[in-house]
């Protein structure tokens, strides 16, 4: 089975100022991302992962390299019908309201007339916007804005979902609801591409990750793979006394073993705001 | 095909609506319909012409004027905010080309020009009408032949401004296509439109004999890139002259309107296609 994404050798240059100095912001990239699965691509602001996407996608040409989507040239039309893709910070025409803008997109992605409205009623519950689609979207706030604008994304039910920063300035609960959406669409065996700066939700929700680094690809692998360290192990103990403590330091001792830390485990901060503001939306 | 005609369509439409949605687009209409009302007031400064040529003057020089200030900087604003709202970025990820999109943008501010000149139109005849009725009174009074004016021809005059505010706005189109900034393309535009007005000088000075082959093909070129958008004022032949326009010199007039329309929106959608969003 093809990739989802192929991209063998990436290169861009962009000509910069009157004298057209070269700035390369991507620099000989080369992935595959398989189908079925979440991808995060990271790195810092400037890294090349916008402009690698944006490439992807046929946004912008290659200086060099090649890239393919569900094994048709990237730059193809047929590439992009089966590719959803949410911007970063996206901005929609504020007059249409979210239904018309889902529809408009719905009809631009070629979903056939009769088809249309089950589709759009789909990604609207998807992106649980149901209840605020007949509303412009000049009165979203930003959390519904990433909303509206995955339904948008997914509503031609597309096989690659790119995702470009979706949770860039959302709150944690409208975070945990688009983390939920990806969650949604790996079980319908969708492949879903995130790029974000939210190194713990990525880590949450993605099976794999790349990071690139001033245009360079620096790492890829599985999630687990890339985190785990085999040399260290952590045990939780309920009920520690002292002498239970010592007692076993002495044990793994005996075998060779040292204990460089003993601490208490704690929830991220993440899980504690959810867990006090459950049941709040950002309406 | 008819996939990429929905598509241009749906792109249309959505232009449409922004556009009709813009107090500019209001204010235009709204200064526009104002000349075209008031011309009855200023009959009395009509220099020695007929009133209802003073009038018709009066409210084709308005159509022209705001007509042209619309299909520039409304044209070049629909594109622009596109591209700066970062919503093409959106709409071209889809699997619509890059020629749909700009055809559709071009076909939205095209139908919005018809509005503009249609309602203009229908107010100056409603004028005109209005005052041909009072001058038949005087005329019969009088034992004078009173002046009249075509209907039908005022509604060829609107069609014809139609396509000439649509090369303009092709025009402005491929030159935003190009541009980096909304400023630039509507300097350009403005300057091509002013170009196109005086390019009969081009066409003129070609006729007489010149000894440098460089001014030649440079009066060449310029009467032959750009429209000549004087070949559209026939209004007085069309709407006042006894015997109208010959229907195979309004059509020469459309042909050539039409042609320049679909080569600026087929070279916008070339240099469109190789833009970086």
């Amino acid at each position: 089975m093809t990739s989802a994404i192929s991209v063998r050798h990436l290169t861009k240059d962009f000509r910069v100022g009157l004298r057209g100095l070269k700035l390369r912001a991507v620099d000989d990239v080369s992935l595959e991302i398989p189908r079925g699965q979440v991808y995060g691509l990271l790195g810092p602001n400037g890294c090349g992962k916008s402009t690698t996407l944006k490439i992807v996608l046929g946004l912008v040409s290659a200086t060099a390299g090649e890239v393919s989507i569900l094994g048709c040239p990237s730059a193809t039309p047929e590439a992009r019908r089966r590719t959803g893709f949410l911007p970063e910070a996206p901005y929609f025409h504020k007059f249409l309201t979210g239904r018309e803008l889902v529809r408009y997109c719905a009809r631009l992605s070629g979903v056939p007339s009769a088809d249309v409205a089950a589709a759009v009623e789909d990604a609207l519950g998807l992106a649980a916007m149901t209840e605020a689609a007949d509303r412009p979207i000049g009165t979203y706030s930003k959390g519904m804005l990433q909303r509206i604008g995955f339904a948008q994304a997914v509503v031609h039910d597309p096989e690659l979902v790119i995702l470009d920063e979706p949770t860039a300035g959302v709150d944690p609960v409208g975070s945990a609801a688009i983390g939920r959406m990806i969650h949604a669409m790996r079980g319908k065996g969708k492949t879903i591409v995130l790029c974000s700066h939210l190194l713990g939700q990525v880590e949450q929700v993605c099976d794999r990750v790349a990071i690139m680094d001033r245009g360079r690809l620096v790492l890829e692998g599985r999630v687990e793979d890339v985190l785990s360290r085999r040399d260290r192990h952590v045990l939780t103990v309920e009920s520690m006394t002292p002498a239970a403590r010592e007692a076993a330091e002495a044990a793994l001792a005996a075998h060779g073993a040292v204990v460089t830390s003993v601490t208490h485990p704690r929830r991220s901060l993440e899980d504690l705001f959810r867990e006090l503001v459950t049941g709040s939306r950002d309406a | 095909m008819q996939a990429s005609f929905l598509r241009i369509s749906w792109i249309a439409r959505v232009t449409f609506l922004e556009a009709v949605r813009q107090r500019f687009f209001a204010f235009l209409l709204i200064l526009g319909a104002a000349m075209a009302l008031s011309s009855v007031s200023f009959r009395v400064l009509d220099f020695g012409h007929g009133e209802l040529k003073f009038i018709a003057d009066f409210g084709f020089g308005g159509m022209f004027l705001f007509g042209s200030v619309l299909a520039v900087v409304m044209t070049a604003q629909l594109f622009f905010s596109e591209m700066d709202n970062r919503t093409a970025l959106t709409l071209l990820a889809k699997p619509l080309g890059r020629g749909e999109f700009l055809l559709g943008k071009f076909a939205g501010a095209w139908a919005v020009l018809a509005v503009f000149v249609g309602v203009l139109s229908a107010l100056l005849g409603v004028v005109l009408w209005g005052r041909e009725q009072e001058l038949l009174l005087l005329a019969e009074q009088s034992g004078k032949v009173p002046p009249t004016f075509s209907a039908s021809g005022l509604a060829q005059f609107a069609l014809l401004q139609w396509l000439r505010l649509g090369v303009v706005a092709s025009i402005v189109l491929a030159i935003s296509s190009l541009a980096r900034t909304f400023l630039y393309a509507v300097v350009v535009g403005a300057l091509a439109v002013v170009a196109g007005q005086l390019q009969w000088i081009a066409q003129d000075a070609i006729l007489k004999p010149t000894e440098s082959p460089a001014y030649e093909a440079l009066l060449w070129c310029t009467s032959r890139v750009l429209p000549n958008l004087q070949q559209f004022n026939i209004g007085d032949a069309l709407v006042l002259g006894a015997t109208g326009v010959p229907a195979d010199a309004v059509g020469a007039v459309v042909l050539a309107g039409a042609a320049y329309m679909a080569a600026y929106v087929f070279l916008g959608a070339l240099l469109f296609g190789r833009r970086e969003i």
